[in-house]
């Protein structure tokens, strides 16, 4: 297994997960069942966080393939400009869809704006996954194009790989800047996720889970301006985190921690932790392992020079 | 200065500086990371609580946090006073360090005056939130984006040995 083989094994979740999300949305709005759309967020949210390595694991095929005789560099290039689009269109999506979750929680329902919101931008993902799905097909599968043609097949992406990396290094103000902004997401996200966790712990006891998951949208706007960020050095500058193991572990360890933050939101057991009761077993188990995953995140991406060749 | 300077060529600052090893200058790096999350991380929480996010977590508890975040600057200036040995005489020579410093000294006063102004009240929970309060809050959140913001760019505006 490596991580072309992964990429080939993840490619297929965005594409079908948004699907799979789109008709639960859709479904859920025929039964009129606001516990369905929910359900359809959840979905859209996990899907984005598969589509994280799906993305990056694509990046490091790429590479892999640019070194190979017989495959069209603009067929790559032009598959990442689409990908690249696809995914920012889901992480909007996916912070649409979480809002969601996390607003069902207090009020109860979902507003319609809400339920079309996310909806009209799943189908653009999932619009913005199949095309980028197809131009993937084509680095490898000359057997779909019609006779004569070199593809790629699109007309060129209105964002592409190149463009955002040329932003980066031909402005030396842009790295600096990220990383300015990528340390005030870190502290921002960190504070609120221990925070909310310590509830969990019982250092809080006194207030009920639900006033403190009142903060999560902080920590997730922390996330959110890592993730931008974050994928600003990626695209600029893709070798120093590709053969970096470091730069795996990190992800590894952001993808759990992700999977953490979504369990505060999604799962009852949390918030039906009522003022002065202590949470349940598994809630505590989750508020550990985040904690920690977090501090890892931070580890592994502080020693992206040390243990692996980024600077 | 003459003294931090004769440390910064010591052997055991040439080994943190260049050994390579992982329990060296890396370290000490991401303690000093981790210290700021948790200083600049729990204070902000705290500030966007006093200016109105999350309204139902009582303030009261929260007061325990300031020792937690003192204990974490102990951390950090510790950490942070390392680093600074061993790239003496580029750092204490950058203006953005002094900026740094500034910036932090104050963020610290505020930290302090958000305890002893703010949070030693007994009826912080039963009265509104003082305006007061709420300046010190923004102020606070002001202060940690811009001691993060000078701590990166020392990084960029004056490139040490290791960078």
């Amino acid at each position: 297994m490596n991580l072309p083989h992964l990429h080939l094994i993840l490619n297929h979740v965005p594409t079908i997960g948004t699907a799979v999300a789109i008709g639960l949305l859709l479904l859920s709005l025929v039964r009129r069942n606001q516990q369905l759309t929910r359900v359809g967020f959840e979905v859209i949210c996990v899907v984005a966080l598969i589509t994280l390595p799906a993305y990056l694991t694509g990046v490091a095929t790429g590479m892999e393939l640019e070194k190979l005789p017989d495959v069209s560099k603009a067929v790559i290039a032009r598959h990442h400009d689409q990908a690249l689009q696809a995914f920012l269109f889901m992480l909007v999506t996916a912070g649409a869809a979480w809002l969601g979750v996390w607003r069902f929680r207090r009020v109860g329902n979902l507003s319609t704006t809400n339920i079309v919101v996310v909806l009209v931008l799943a189908l653009l993902t999932m619009g913005g996954m199949m095309t980028t799905a197809t131009l993937g097909g084509e680095v490898r599968h000359p057997e779909i194009l019609a006779p004569g043609e070199i593809a790629p097949t699109a007309p060129p992406a209105w964002l592409s790989a190149a463009m955002v990396q040329r932003f980066v290094l031909d402005n030396t103000w842009v790295w600096p800047s990220c990383e300015t902004l990528h340390f005030i997401g870190l502290w921002l996200l960190f504070g609120v996720v221990v925070l909310v966790n310590l509830r969990l712990l019982g250092v809080m006891n006194g207030a009920p889970f639900s006033a403190y998951h009142r903060l999560l949208p902080w920590g997730v706007l922390g996330l959110g301006i890592n993730l931008v960020t974050g994928m600003f050095w990626v695209i600029a500058t893709p070798e120093q985190y590709m053969t970096n193991i470091s730069f795996g572990l990190k992800m590894g360890a952001l993808m759990l921690a992700g999977a953490d933050l979504l369990y505060l939101t999604t799962f009852d057991g949390p918030w039906n932790v009522k003022s002065g009761e202590e949470a349940p077993a598994l809630g505590k188990a989750f508020a550990v392992s985040a904690i920690a995953l977090w501090i890892g995140v931070m580890y592994f991406g502080r020693m992206l020079p040390f243990l692996g060749n980024a600077f | 200065m003459e003294f931090i300077y004769s440390l910064q060529h010591t052997a055991a600052m040439d080994w943190f500086r260049e050994s390579g090893s992982l329990w060296g200058y890396p370290a000490v790096l991401f303690l000093h990371t981790l210290g700021l999350g948790t200083v600049a991380g729990l204070s902000g929480a705290i500030d966007l609580r006093l200016l109105g996010v999350a309204p139902r977590i009582p303030l009261a508890p929260l007061t325990r946090f300031f020792a937690v975040i003192w204990i974490a600057f102990a951390v950090t200036a510790a950490s942070g006073l390392v680093l600074l040995v061993a790239e003496a005489e580029a750092k204490l020579a950058s203006p953005v360090f002094w900026i740094k410093m500034t910036f932090l000294a104050l963020a610290l006063v505020n930290l302090r005056l958000l305890r002893t102004r703010v949070f030693a009240d007994p009826r912080i929970d039963t009265h509104p939130i003082a305006s007061r309060a709420k300046v010190l809050a923004a102020t606070s959140l002001l202060l940690w984006v811009a001691v993060t913001t000078a701590g990166r760019l020392m990084a960029y505006l004056e490139k040490g040995p290791i960078g």
